[in-house]
């Protein structure tokens, strides 16, 4: 618990100034409030997505007839790395630990993070990261080309330059940054519920930010490991992956998915965790299964770091190994649809409004379990030996990232938007963007699937001219600028309701949650005083509170 | 308004539906892209087998989920009512969270039990007693695949193989290569050609020409990286390999190294991903030319590190055939 003092109100006042955001540009720089640094990962890393899709549609655009020549070979295979990693470390994973930043101390009911300073570090090395990483580019010969996996030796021996050294640099710079960032969710979660929080009656999202914290703890300092011996043997010749000299290239594969499985569900659990605080409000009615749905996410994330030879089915494991894997493999799609059927009986008999959180909610539900279900195929390791490494793959992992991760963090941005600036962003607009991107999303990769199926490899800058190969890859690229032209849509959004957007109330939504029993922004001190609370949903305790006395 | 958005939403859903159906009707309509590619081995038979059993499960899974969904929302829409009423209070109910963790459980073991039952007949090669056993080492390079006999001929860019026998293949890559994976669709699963490290597989195929590929990022021609597999009458396969052995340094042999392994970066007029060759000395220079293959140069990979000596031989008689000049007005 924090200390007694901090919940006087007065004190609280004097000892975190008057107002969080009236500072310029400095106080942006020195702030070690959560909810600044919340905000500042989430500009940067939609600075950083819009970057990554810029270089998606760079490669649609290459990919939309054969035998283009608009972006090939070397600055394909660039941008191809690039691309990969940018969303995965630049985008998805600090995205969501900007939502946990600015919502964890308020959803808890908390005044801050436990550690304010290593927050601030923890994004500021994330800034570094990624100027790091994107700076590759400007590296001789260019950017690293291995592709997010970055296997060895192309990425050790084979690679010229120091684009991969960049890539090196800026994965090690992001790591530290999402492993104090991990830490400082760890420590606060476990320490500053607000009195009553007990851990069946936290939010959903608190038990996925805090599996997500448990897991880049476990896995990151893999990641390191490989990464420094990857560096040691391109820079000081040792030989960790070096089979001339008697090292393993599969060493690295398997050091790089015990991080890299895992760090799939890094991606996916808090926006399982978004959806599960969006749909029961929009729905009117409790979460269906509280307790099923919190333990799945624990089930999942201990499951995740059993299966991570299943990328590597191709690769010449015996065949126990291989057993064992599509085992584990499948045992974690049984969580997986534990959620998705709560969800669903969430929504039964309720009373649906569609907002556009709601539809992005609902959306991630209809896309999520696609990419679900086609990741059986891949756990099967025969069907695996066929499926791997083409276009299915690239469809199956766009569906559970893009399709899950995204629309849930668009679903989190729409629901959170006011509370974050006291401003509504417009419904029909909203609407507009999301119908877009839905639409574009499945012209985009459905087709990849079938592309898959009909023998294209994936990471290839172009193909061989003929059939129904061309008529899947123009459809996919006309879907991926009709997601473009979406996400122009909510960048207008954004910038036409920061001057003139609806002002949102405490509580816009009536949803049931802390964060919405402060102010829209809330004040630097997050709460003048809490009820105490009694379940997992103490607003809607306090608007029956509210109701039951304006009646009497 | 409220009726309007619930109509709304509904339209949105059903773009999405005719969406998704343009590109399946597609697919039917043409010969694939919903079913692995047709299989010209018992392996890859029984893969796309397993894939098509693994399809009914999820398709039924599949509609059942968005069906549901669909339902769910068109049916309890707010409609007229008022967004601050409440539904049900329903906390969740032990016996259906029961319910979809045993229906799940039993059917991926379903699914499992399957590929278990299947995987034999996938895994092993039919036995030396069911049929004629050939080896064929793959060999994977940047950017070629290199293929060698049992009586040490080498071919490049096409594999011969006998039909009707079973061919076993030991793929693997030189310890200083990069990883690549040998992937002929119509016959099986792919199989990584990892260096210093040998995997196998086999098919046994009919008399027909397959598609091969690389499907592992291997560098800046990856995605040119493939073969083709010939598969003819035993005789036909006899005789080849007996006429590569006894011309390992043929100009039929210079002519597939220079079509499957120069020309992957150089052409002879233009530049390309490598420098335009036409009209180089090097051309003409057999120890010039084994340094250069055998070791590489710059951004080159040494393509030809392992090669035998006639390999060479056959590099530079064929490259001697090639015109002296670059061709005219051509500016490097």
């Amino acid at each position: 618990m924090a200390s007694k003092a901090n919940h006087h109100p007065s004190a609280a006042r004097q000892r975190f100034g008057s107002d969080w955001r009236a500072g310029r540009i400095t106080a942006w720089l020195t702030t070690v409030d959560h909810k600044r640094v919340g905000l500042l990962y989430i500009w940067t890393t939609l600075g950083f997505f819009a970057v990554g899709g810029v270089l998606a549609l760079l490669m649609r655009a290459q990919l939309a007839t054969p035998n283009e020549n608009f972006l090939t070979r070397g600055s394909y295979n660039q941008v191809l790395t690039i691309h990969g990693t940018t969303m995965i470390f630049l985008v998805i994973v600090p995205i969501l630990a900007g939502f946990g930043n600015f919502l964890v101390p308020l959803m808890i009911g908390a005044r801050d993070m436990a550690f304010p300073r290593l927050n601030a570090l923890s994004y500021w090395l994330f800034l570094l990261g990624g100027i790091v990483l994107l700076s590759s580019f400007w590296a001789g010969h260019g950017a690293a080309q291995g592709g997010w996996t970055s296997y060895v030796p192309l990425s050790t021996l084979h690679m010229p330059g120091h684009g991969e050294d960049f890539w090196i640099l800026g994965l090690h710079i992001l790591s530290i940054s999402s492993l104090v960032g991990a830490i400082n969710f760890i420590v606060t979660i476990h320490n500053m519920r607000t009195s009553g929080m007990t851990w069946t009656r936290i939010p959903l999202f608190i038990w996925a930010i805090l599996t997500y914290a448990w897991l880049l703890v476990i896995v990151l300092p893999t990641l390191s490991a490989g990464l420094t011996m990857m560096l040691l043997d391109r820079q000081w010749g040792t030989h960790f992956f070096d089979p001339v000299h008697g090292g393993s290239p599969i060493l690295y594969q398997h050091v790089f998915w015990f991080f890299g499985h895992p760090e799939v569900y890094i991606m996916i659990l808090p926006a399982m965790g978004i959806i599960s605080e969006i749909i029961p409000v929009f729905a009117r009615k409790p979460i269906f299964g509280y307790k099923a749905v919190a333990y799945s996410t624990v089930g999942i994330a201990f499951f995740s770091l059993l299966v991570w030879a299943h990328h590597m089915f191709s690769t010449g494991l015996p065949v126990g190994l291989d057993s064992f894997f599509m085992l584990s493999s499948m045992v974690i799609a049984v969580p997986t649809g534990v959620k998705i059927f709560n969800w669903l009986a969430t929504l039964w008999r309720g009373n649906i409004s569609f907002d556009t959180p709601m539809l992005w909610s609902l959306g991630f539900i209809g896309v999520f379990t696609l990419g679900g279900l086609s990741g059986i195929f891949l756990a099967a390791f025969p069907i695996d030996w066929q499926l791997t490494d083409t276009y299915f793959v690239v469809a199956h992992l766009h569906y559970v990232l893009f399709g899950g991760s995204m629309f849930a963090v668009f679903a989190g941005l729409y629901y959170w938007w006011p509370k974050m600036f006291g401003r509504l962003l417009d419904e029909r607009l909203g609407k507009l963007h999301f119908a877009l991107v839905l639409i574009g999303f499945n012209v985009t990769f459905l087709p990849q699937h079938f592309l898959g199926l009909l023998g294209m490899p994936r990471r290839v800058y172009t193909y061989r001219p003929g059939g129904i190969w061309e008529v899947y890859n123009v459809i996919s690229t006309v879907g991926s600028f009709l997601m473009a032209v979406g996400m122009l849509v909510f960048v207008l959004n954004v910038v036409i309701t920061a001057r003139s957007g609806r002002r949102a109330s405490n509580d816009p939504w009536l949803a049931d949650t802390l964060e919405w029993y402060t102010t829209s922004p809330p004040p630097a001190w997050n709460f003048d005083r809490l009820p105490y609370i009694s379940n997992a949903r103490p607003l809607r305790d306090v608007r029956r509170r509210l109701e039951a006395e304006r009646w009497k | 308004m409220p009726a309007g958005v619930g109509r709304r939403a509904a339209v949105v859903a059903l773009a999405v539906v005719a969406v998704l159906l343009v590109p399946a009707a597609t697919a039917f309509a043409g010969n694939g892209g919903l079913l692995p590619p047709p299989a010209h081995s018992p392996n890859a038979h029984r893969i796309r087998d397993a894939y098509v059993f693994v399809m009914i499960f999820v398709g039924v899974v599949f509609v059942i989920v968005e069906g549901a969904l669909l339902v769910l929302i068109t049916r309890y829409r707010r409609g007229k009512r008022d967004r601050t009423q409440e539904g049900p209070q329903i906390h969740g109910s032990t016996r259906l969270e029961i319910l979809w963790t045993v229906v799940p459980v039993v059917m991926l073991t379903a699914i499992c039990g399957y590929i278990f039952y299947k995987l034999p007949g996938i895994n092993d090669a039919p036995p030396a007693a069911a049929a004629n056993q050939t080896t064929i080492t793959v060999e994977g390079h940047q950017f070629y695949w290199l293929f060698r006999y049992p009586n040490g001929a080498v071919s490049i860019g096409t594999m011969i193989a006998p039909a009707g026998d079973v061919v076993h293949e030991n793929i693997t890559a030189p310890a200083s290569e990069v990883n690549h994976s040998w992937w002929v669709p119509e016959l099986g699963g792919k199989t990584d050609a990892i260096p210093g490290q040998t995997n196998h597989s086999w098919f046994q195929a009919p008399i027909g020409t397959y598609v091969a590929r690389c499907a592992e990022l291997c560098g800046i021609q990856h995605a040119l990286m493939d073969a083709t597999v010939k598969v003819v009458p035993r005789a036909e396969y006899e005789a080849f390999i007996a006429a590569r052995a006894a011309a390992p340094g043929g100009l039929d042999v210079g002519k597939e190294e220079w079509q499957g392994v120069c020309s992957s970066c150089h052409r002879l007029n233009e530049t390309y991903v490598g420098p335009a060759l036409g009209g180089n000395p090097l051309l003409r220079d057999r120890d010039g030319i084994e340094n250069l293959v055998r070791h590489g140069l710059r951004q080159m990979p040494a393509v030809g590190e392992n090669w035998s000596p006639e390999q060479i031989d056959a590099l530079i008689a064929y490259t001697k055939t090639l015109p002296k000049q670059k061709a005219n007005g051509f500016q490097s």
